[in-house]
Order: C-alpha cells, then structure tokens, then sequence
C-alpha cells in the first residue's frame, strides 16, 4: 500500500484523545461541582485509561507514562482509597491540562511539555503513604517469568510463582483469575497489538501469561495481516474483575475475551508450561479453561467453560463472569451514535460546492423570470422544488460544519485556572449553552479572542478576593461564559461578577492619553466602549495577565472579522459583561437585496426588524443634519444609506422613502433609508476581508443570479461608523 | 551466512514484507539480526514463529542474534520463548 495505515489509525487516536479529554474535563466539572458518584470518578479514570492505551499503542511511551501515573492516583479516588477535597480537584484539572498537552506534544512530535513531572510530582504527593508502588515494583521483579526458559528459571519454580496464593486456603472470590484473550484480524488493522495489552495486564500484578501457537498455519499459508494467536494468563484472585477488562476495553470489539475464575487450582498443574512445549500443549492449561476457549472464531456466548468444574462441585460455582460485551455497564454510558469521521477539507469543498449551487440556481431562476413563464408553468413549478431542494441541501450541509461550542468553552476552563493562578485569585467558571452549534470555522477563530477576554476577565474583571470579602461578596468570583442563539445569530457571553468598569478612571486614563478631548460628555456606554480604542489601557502596573484592555482593540477586530460584534455592559460592584454576537455561519445568509443609488446591495435579514415607507409626519428634524423617525411611540435615528457609503448626497426630503429598521445587540434601533427593496434571496458569503481588510460598514459580498457582485453590508457596523452629523462625537469612540 | 536484519517494528505496517524476505531465503540456514527491533507485535510474532516451525521442519538453522532489549522483553510479555522462534539446531 502506498499511504501509511498506521498514520492514518494514529490521526484518528488523536482525534478520539480529544473526544477523551472532553469527557474528562465533563467528568471533573460534575466533580467540581460535588458529584462525587462512582460513575463520574470512573469516567474520568476510563478516559485517561483509554488515552494510555491507546498511546501504547502507538508506542508514545511519554503520554502512557503520563497517563500511567494520573490513572494510578485516579485508581486511588476511584476505590476510596483518596478523598477527594477542593485542593485535589484543583490538582485533577490542573494534571488534565497537562494530559492534554502530552497529547498534543505527541500528535505534533513536540519534546514533553516543561512542568509535567512537577505536576505529577505534586498529583502524587496526595496519595501520601497510600501509594501503591509496591504493585508495580512486584510487577518489575516478575517480568523475566515469560521467559523462564530462556532465564533458567526451572519449569517447579515457575509454578510456584506463578500461582502464589491459591494453597492458603482461598476462598472463592480470591481464586485467580483465568484470561483468554484472542485478538482479531481487525485489532490489528485498528493499530492495536497484544504486545501493548499484555504489557499493561502484566502491570496489574503477578501474571503470567502463555501464547498459544496451535492455530498458527504452515509459514507457506500465513496470511500476515490475519490474526491467528491466542493468550492464556493467570492474574491474582485479588485483583478486581472490572481492572482486568479495563486493559482491554479499547479492544473489546475487536477481540474475544474470556475472563473466569479458577474453581479448583493445583500448581502442579504449572509443570506443565514447558515453555518449549507451548504449541502442543494448549489444551492443557494450567487452569480449568476448556479447550474450545482458545478457538479464536468461537463467539464468547458459547464458551462452556462455566460449565466446566473440575472435580469440587462444591467449590466449583465461582463467580462467573460475563464475557467483556456484557459486563461494565459504564460502557455504554460513553458510547456516542453512530458517526463518521470527514476530512474537514472535503466540507469545506462540499460547503463550496454548494455555495456555488444557491449562485447557479438563482441565475437559473432569474433567466425563467426573464423568460417571462407564466407563474404555474411546469418550468416555474419545477423551478420552485429545486429552490426548496437546494435550501434543504444547504441547511445540512451547514449542520455538518456545526459544532457545539463545548470544546471551546472546555479550553477557556483552563485559561480561567490558569490566570486565576497566576494571580492569587479564586475563580469559579461557570458554562451554559454548551450545545450550542456553531459553524467551525467560527469557533476556531473565536478560541484567541475568547482567551484574550476570559484572562482580562480574571485579572480585571474581578476583585482580589479579600477585597470581594470587604465587599459582602464570595471570596470566589464567578465569569459565566455562555452561547445562545439569537435571530439567527450566536450570542457569546462573558460575564463576571467583579467590580464593573471603573469609569472614572477610564475617561481619567482616556483623556490622559489625548484620545479624548478633556471637555468631553460621554455616556456610561460611551466610556466603556472606550475600551475598545487601539492601545487603551488603565492598568498601572502590567501584571502577570496583561494590562487592562491591551488588545481589547484586537479582540474586537477578530469578532468583526467574523461578521460580528461586541458590545459591553457594565455595572459598578456587580460586573461587566461583554457580549459577542456572531453569525451562525460563514458561508451563506438570508439577505433582503436592495437598491441605493443605483447600486445593488444586500442586507442580512436577521438584522431587519421591519420595513416601512415614510411619511411626512414619521420624520422628525433633529439639529441641522439630523433626522429621526417616529415608529410606535419611540425615535429612531435615521441613516441615508446612500449618504453613508458616499454614492450620493443627502436627499433634501425623505417623504416616501423607504427604510429599513434594523436592531443592534443591545437593542438599539436604527432605520436606513433605500431607494428600493428588490427581493428576499439566499446568498453565498464571498469574503473580502483577505483582499481588502475591513471596510465600515461591509461584511462580504456575493454574486447574485444575474452574475451581479453585490455588498453584504453589516447594518450595526455601518451605523457605529456612520458619519458624525447624526451622532455627533460620540461616533468615532463607540463601537 | 548473512543475517537477515530485520526492520525496527515488526508489526502491521511490516509484516508482508518481512514474510516475503524470510520466504525468499528458504532452503538455507537463516540467521535474524533483531538488534535493532523496538516492537514485536503480535503479526511480527507469528512470521517469526510460523517461520521457525518451517525452518525447523527442513532441518536448517534459524536463529535470531543478537536480540535488543526490547526484542526481549516483548518476548516476555507475549509470553514465548525464545526457543519458540529459533529452530532445534539453533536453540
């Protein structure tokens, strides 16, 4: 084969890592938040157990040793053994961060990222005394026992060591235990190998394990690729069932498993592994497993081996244990529906290709409305069912790219423990909307925006904690980061519950600073857009964090690259809010295609409350340049779009005109003037940030039916940046 | 006698090739450099062993020296011997 299977299987472990990762950070949130229960402890230890499996592997042995050492101190909480307290929570994410980093580190062939072992260091100094190396250093002194032979260790000595408790009178839930484990061809094929497996099961304690050669064709037959081996071992009565099929459960489709006690043992029985004679002797083993358990075809269901007491009938109903299918019922709590995974390449091409198939169709239809067919002609009727199909074929193609947002709201969980470590402070975050599915291209491109904001949030937003104290707050400040969906757009919340923005001191800094006119009047919102101007910062001292509002400008800049917009609200002693709201997607809007000076435009219609045709009486005169509407009992700015892109000047009169009256995120209304509203369309977003930067006003563009190229425009950011004769000086801050 | 030195993982990405070697020098003592192994996995296992019986069968020696550390303790926890992989005569 040309392309490498095994980089292909890789890539797709690292993908199911991050799928891990997620649920461990799930499952230490629960915890957070005081669940306590054995199921979510056993999440979090079978993620970081799958993850160190699956890395086996691929042989990256710095990520299993890694995980190794987490999933030993997990072991430890999941039987009790540690309790589990706010400091050692702290340690859990904290240890998962660097787990995600490890896995990082291994996808990209980076070196170990710095901090680790101190981590780990710091994870184990909770099990105190309770650690149980004494396991794992038996394990290192029992590994030549594979290879007694070789070793001259005797084939007596080998039994004796082999079953080392079983003469002391055991009862029957400490009989050892009785493994088979034969691997399919398709263990392999999924990058799997038992040398990884049988590796980890010896970890578990004294094991002796057998290969079992029978099956094994005349070298001439062998078909390599195809699986044709077996194992048989002996793992000690005390060790839990479920900690034995755990080795395997990233296996356990692809392999048959039989896992049993032993009801009657005689080490004696160990002089028969004369490892020379391993081929022939498999149906000998040195416990009660019949014969028929090593054919590897054989479905586990119809193992008879249960059945098959040696000759203590009285002892011989040992617990008997369902083959691997059956038994954790934890299993099935982390099976996901059936799914497949795309390479996002060939989305976006998908995505593309329909682009172009909502352009091809509206020209399609515009050259039917110019062929001048009557209405219900077969052509129109036909015409109408593909418009219905292409929308339905759009619309999935969109939900394919959609992604909740959870992952991105899982990264910002470590930048607030991050920060909040970074400056003394006890920060809780807390996440709602997670399942809120928004196109991928916009979270990626959300994640440094929303780090930038989180860390301000931390490091400014909230007060120390004794100063929260003096203040009748919790000494534990919360940011609440949350996704909804609005109109047709995502909502993106960050809120804290700090001190609010210091005005004072920000028009103080401001005006210090020359960017505002020392006599200036400005509103609370005004002031705190101030923010948002290039290079604004009130910190005194720069700390570990940042300084206040260093990039704010940035952060804003990024969210109108996305076609969206950040607003702030702030309240002194409750908090500040920033509020982002994005498009749902990159790729496609519904638009109201109008016309302006004889130019054709369009406006997205999630920004359009309503349309109204003006008369004399709606229109009010407000200073010399200024006019507003009057709709329902309120006054609305009024905009002349015409005007404000520069294609004409300001008419004398608008009676009769058109506007359209559109609503920005903080609700503020707007009505923009148009000559006329040609249609409601769905139009493909083409970008123009990449050729020509950001232009007030102007979202994208897009090609109609006619081959027309028209601009999107972006109605807030056209009234923020509208000219000052209506808003005054106000304008040139805000926004 | 010039050993066949084999690859550094004998696993699914090189077993069909490793088989196809080995087939090719059949009829003829054998010697497997496996200094330079850092996995044997479980198809790499079975060309060896499958290999040795073939070897073994044909009265000519099969061996495999030197052995890395690794090539060694994989032994150990697949749970052969090395006698396993080597002809009688070698062994």
């Amino acid at each position: 084969m040309s392309t490498d299977p095994m980089a292909e299987i890789k890539a797709s472990f690292f993908v199911e890592c991050d799928e891990l990762l997620e649920s461990l950070q799930d499952a230490l949130t629960d915890m957070d938040e005081g669940n306590y229960d054995s199921e979510t402890i056993n999440v979090v230890f079978r993620a970081v157990h799958s993850i160190k499996g699956g890395a086996g592997a691929f042989g990256l042995d710095a990520l299993v040793a890694f995980a190794h050492r987490y999933e030993t101190v997990m072991d430890e909480v999941r039987s009790g053994r540690l309790e589990i307290d706010h400091d050692s929570l702290k340690l859990f994410f904290h240890t998962a961060d660097f787990l995600a980093d490890q896995v990082s580190a291994a996808r990209d062939g980076l070196p170990e990222p710095d901090g680790s072992e101190a981590c780990l260091q710091e994870l184990e100094a909770l099990m105190g005394d309770a650690l149980p190396a004494p396991v794992e250093e038996d394990v290192s002194d029992f590994q030549p026992m594979g290879l007694s032979l070789d070793l001259g260790i005797t084939d007596a000595e080998f039994g004796d060591f082999g079953l080392p408790s079983l003469d002391d009178g055991a009862s029957e839930n400490d009989a050892a235990w009785s493994l088979t484990f034969t691997p399919s061809d398709a263990l392999y094929a999924s990058g799997n190998d038992p040398a990884h497996l049988l590796r980890t099961l010896r970890e578990l304690g004294d094991v002796t394990v057998r290969c079992d050669l029978t099956a094994l064709p005349e070298f001439d037959a062998l078909d390599t690729p195809q699986s044709y081996l077996s194992w048989h071992a002996t793992l000690p009565g005390e060790l839990d069932e479920s900690d034995i099929r755990e080795v395997f459960d990233f296996v356990e489709d692809v392999c048959t498993l039989e896992l049993t006690r032993e009801t009657q043992t005689t080490p004696e029985a160990d002089d028969n592994l004369s490892l020379a004679d391993l081929a022939p002797q498999v149906e000998a083993p040195p416990n009660s497993v019949a014969p028929t358990d090593i054919v590897p075809t054989e479905p586990p269901e119809s193992e008879p081996n249960n059945t098959a007491p040696a000759d203590n009938p009285a002892a011989a109903p040992a617990p008997v244990t369902p083959p691997l299918k059956g038994a954790p019922q934890a299993n099935a709590t982390a099976e996901p529906g059936a799914t497949v995974r795309v390479d996002l390449e060939r989305i976006d091409r998908l995505v593309n290709l329909v682009g172009e198939l909502v352009i091809n169709q509206a020209m399609l239809a515009q050259s039917v409305a110019e062929a001048g067919l009557p209405q219900n002609s077969k052509v129109m009727t036909g015409l109408e069912a593909f418009m219905m199909l292409t929308r339905d074929i759009q619309d999935s193609v969109m939900m394919i790219r959609a992604q909740p947002v959870k992952p991105l709201f899982q990264r910002m969980g470590r930048i607030v423990r991050e920060a909040s470590a970074a400056v003394a402070k006890e920060v809780r975050l807390r996440t709602e909307g997670e399942a809120t599915e928004v196109d991928k291209t916009v979270i990626e491109r959300l994640a440094d925006p929303l780090t930038h904001m989180i860390r301000n949030a931390v490091d400014h937003g909230l007060e120390t904690p004794d100063i929260r104290e003096a203040a009748g707050k919790p000494r534990e400040g919360v940011i609440t980061l949350s996704a909804q969906h609005r109109s047709g757009r995502v909502v993106i919340e960050i809120t804290d519950d700090g001190a609010g923005i210091n005005r004072k001191k920000v028009l103080e800094k401001a005006i210090s600073k020359g960017l505002v006119p020392p006599e200036a009047n400005l509103s609370d919102g005004e002031i705190d857009n101030l923010l948002f101007l290039p290079g604004f910062s009130t910190a005194d001292q720069i700390s570990a964090l940042s300084g206040r509002g260093v990039g704010m400008d940035v952060v804003r800049s990024s969210i109108q690259a996305l076609g969206g917009r950040i607003a702030i609200t702030s309240e002194p002693g409750k908090g500040t809010r920033f509020s982002i709201s994005l498009p749902l997607t990159l790729a496609v809007l519904d638009g109201m295609v109008i016309n302006v000076a004889g130019e054709t435009l369009v406006v997205p219609l999630s920004a359009i409350i309503e349309t109204a045709t003006l008369t004399s009486d709606d229109i009010r005169s407000l200073g010399p340049q200024t006019n507003v509407i009057h709709v329902r009992g309120d006054f609305v700015p009024l905009y002349d779009l015409g005007a404000e892109l520069g294609y004409r000047a300001p008419k004398s009169s608008y009676e009769g005109g058109i506007v359209l009256l559109t609503a920005q995120d903080d609700g503020e209304r707007s009505a923009l003037v148009v000559d006329a509203i040609m249609e409601q369309r769905q139009v493909v977003i083409k970008g123009l940030q990449q050729s020509y930067g950001h232009i007030p006003g102007v979202a994208a563009a897009t090609i109609l039916g006619d081959g027309q190229i028209a601009l999107i425009l972006d109605p807030a950011d056209l009234v923020q940046n509208a000219s000052g004769r209506t808003r005054g000086f106000d304008i040139a801050l805000a926004g | 006698m010039s050993a066949l030195v084999l690859p550094a993982k004998l696993d699914l990405s090189t077993v069909a090739d490793l088989g196809a070697t080995i087939s090719a020098r059949k009829g003829g003592d054998l010697e497997l450099d496996a200094g330079g192994v850092t996995l044997l996995g479980g198809l790499g296992l079975q060309v060896l062993a499958a290999a040795a019986a073939q070897w073994r069968q044909s009265g000519h020696s099969f061996c495999i020296t030197p052995r890395s550390e690794s090539f060694n303790a994989a032994l150990d926890h697949l749970g052969v011997s090395l006698n396993d992989l080597q002809s009688t005569e070698a062994a």
